[in-house]
């Protein structure tokens, strides 16, 4: 099956700014900054995939090379088989950003003409466009405020809009930059779920999507990278990227018909290294173990021997922000190592 | 032809966006007219204190028609001139710019369609110094309008070329455009605009003789005032003719460096 998007050995180095002091000799010559070093991976069709990672981590260039916004230094990007960088301009008929700036639409303008200025730059017949962005303004749950100027809408709206810009010419490939950012519990459910429906479309659109909000990442994606430093350093599956990273898991057992001592000395001889709290009538107990050990069975065990009834048993895994953060720590060590 | 097709509808839907845009603000329209309006009647009373004094260049015999030629061709070049150049950095300092690279249009093509209404609107305005002039002042034309109008397409190819190099420098230094700083301000003093170049000290005439506006400025109106022909006009349009042959591939070129340098570095959407 062919790749929607396809990147190899992409780096991507700013050169550092004009500067006169260089020029004459009398300051040292900064270096280049490296934005994105050796990253490859591919995204199938329909895919949704996530990209986090911490600020100035390279996100955002990488998401504007895909978009031809950006020419790499080294290394390759094809999207649905057309060259960022040589076939620029079919990359962009293919290809739809959302991007969380929202000075990005002229603010004088009503939604509708925004967007049928830009449904203009795609060529899209007069009539056809009409009926598109109408359409795209009734998804979006924009309908009401189309002749709205866009400076009087409200920043989720005006987030709305980006979206409703970036399907205009129907894409089959989308980025999508912190898509529910600004959106109310409600909406960003609901933008979620509008999310997930376009790559179950036919044919499907496949959805570069990059986000703080690790919760929507996890909802959404097949596959996650997490970037750091202009590096790849995890790419999987969100729930393998956490057992991977960190194999442990932090278990609570709620009691009843139990005190604290009553369960410290129950559990003792079975459990080691539990902590045992009050929580109301209820007595709390939560230990942690290797994901899949015995830990969970002798502890359940022992209380239930010991007569105690078990109100809940939840398991609490490592989530992506502390895969995320687990990279980040990393980053940091190997950087002090290298001072 | 598809190239060309898709030009006109970049085009188009510039106009349309920026007719829009132009609405919104009603009250500017109308201090635009006004200004006009005001600037050929203060040209009008100035021409008054020259009547009936002998006129060593034969151009400037009716002062205010010369006057109010030169305004109108200096409002065409220079508006023509930086709407090119502006055209990237409207867009980058309004944070647009990057959407609209996103769209299947290419960098040469989102200057000469934003630049669209600015041509109409100059030629507007342009023709209103004319047409002022003529209603409340009286000023008569001679000569031939479609020659007079062809010399301006000519001199206004040349500082599109100048236009296109100023908007290379705007892609890469983003401000600070030495083109424009210099162009703007000697063709206002030297060109020709408000007094014959020949009054001026002989080196600043070779100032003036560098200026495209000048021969610009010279046949259009030998056309539009002495009734000059083709052959008469023939000396200047050849010069602008050369103007254009040597800019024109120099800007394109430079402009393509501008373009790689810019998507290169990353830095055609900052400002």
């Amino acid at each position: 099956m062919p790749f929607a998007i396809s990147i190899k050995n992409l780096s991507k180095a700013y050169p550092a700014p004009f500067a006169i002091g260089a020029l004459l000799g009398r300051a040292p010559l900064r270096p280049a900054v490296e934005a994105l070093k050796d990253v490859s991976f591919d995204i199938d069709d329909g895919e949704i995939f996530g990209l986090i990672g911490p600020n100035g981590a390279g996100k955002t260039t990488l998401t504007k090379i895909i978009a031809t916004l950006v020419q790499p230094t080294t290394g390759t990007v094809t999207v649905k088989g057309f060259d960022s960088v040589t076939e620029s301009a079919q990359v962009r008929r293919v290809i739809g950003l959302a991007a969380a700036e929202e000075r990005s639409f002229y603010w004088r303008l009503t939604l509708e003409q925004n967007l049928m200025f830009f449904a203009r730059l795609y060529s899209i017949p007069q009539r056809k466009a009409r009926a598109r962005v109408s359409e795209l303004l009734a998804q979006l749950d924009l309908e009401r405020s189309a002749r709205q100027r866009f400076g009087q809408l409200s920043t989720g709206n005006k987030q709305r809009m980006a979206i409703a810009r970036s399907l205009l010419n129907d894409p089959p490939m989308l980025l999508l930059d912190e898509p529910t950012r600004s959106l109310d519990p409600v909406a960003a459910a609901r933008m979620r779920s509008f999310i997930a429906s376009l790559a179950k479309k036919d044919p499907p659109v496949t959805i570069l999507l990059t986000s703080h909000n690790l919760n929507e990442i996890e909802e959404l994606c097949r596959r996650v990278a997490i970037i750091s430093h202009g590096r790849i350093r995890e790419l999987d599956t969100p729930d393998r990227i956490r057992t991977l990273h960190r194999p442990r898991e932090r278990v609570r057992l709620v009691l009843d018909g139990i005190s604290i001592e009553g369960a410290v000395n129950a559990l003792a001889p079975r459990l080691p290294e539990v902590e045992v709290s009050q929580d109301g009538p209820k007595t709390v107990v939560t230990f942690s173990r290797e994901v899949g050990d015995d830990r969970l069975d002798r502890g359940l065990r022992a209380v239930l021997d010991n007569g105690t009834r078990v109100i809940s048993c939840e398991t609490e895994r490592a989530t992506l922000l502390e895969v995320l953060e687990a990279v980040e720590r990393e980053e940091a060590v190997k950087g002090n190592g290298n001072l | 032809m598809n190239r060309i097709l898709s030009l006109f509808d970049r085009m188009r839907a510039f106009v349309i966006r920026d007719f829009q845009l132009a609405v919104s603000y009603r009250l500017a329209f109308l201090l635009r007219l006004l200004t006009i309006l005001i600037v050929v009647t203060i040209a009008y009373y100035i021409s008054r204190i020259f009547v009936g004094k002998g006129n060593l260049f034969s151009d400037w015999r009716d002062p205010l028609a010369a006057w109010i030629t030169g305004l109108a061709v200096l409002n065409y070049f220079m508006t023509n001139f930086s709407s090119l150049a502006n055209a990237i950095r409207t867009e980058q300092m309004q944070g647009t710019l990057e959407s609209v690279l996103m769209t299947p249009i290419s960098v040469p093509g989102l200057i000469v369609a934003s630049s669209t209404l600015d041509f109409i609107e100059a030629t507007l305005y342009s023709s209103l110094y004319l047409v002022f002039g003529s209603i409340f002042f009286g000023v008569t034309y001679d000569g031939s309008y479609l020659l007079a109008f062809m010399i301006l397409i000519l001199t206004t190819m040349v500082f599109a070329s100048l236009g296109i190099l100023s908007a290379s420098f705007a892609m890469v230094f983003k401000r600070g455009d030495p083109i424009a700083v210099l162009l703007g301000t000697s063709t206002a003093v030297f060109s020709g605009v408000f007094f014959p170049p020949q009054l001026l000290p002989e080196f600043m005439q070779n100032i003036s003789k560098i200026l495209p506006a000048t021969y610009g400025l010279e046949a259009i109106r030998g056309v539009l005032i002495e009734d000059n022909g083709l052959s008469e006009a023939r000396g200047p349009i050849l010069t602008l003719l050369m103007f254009l042959a040597v800019l024109l591939p120099i800007s394109l070129w430079v402009f393509s460096r501008a373009v790689r340098r810019a998507k290169r570095e990353g830095s055609l959407i900052q400002y």
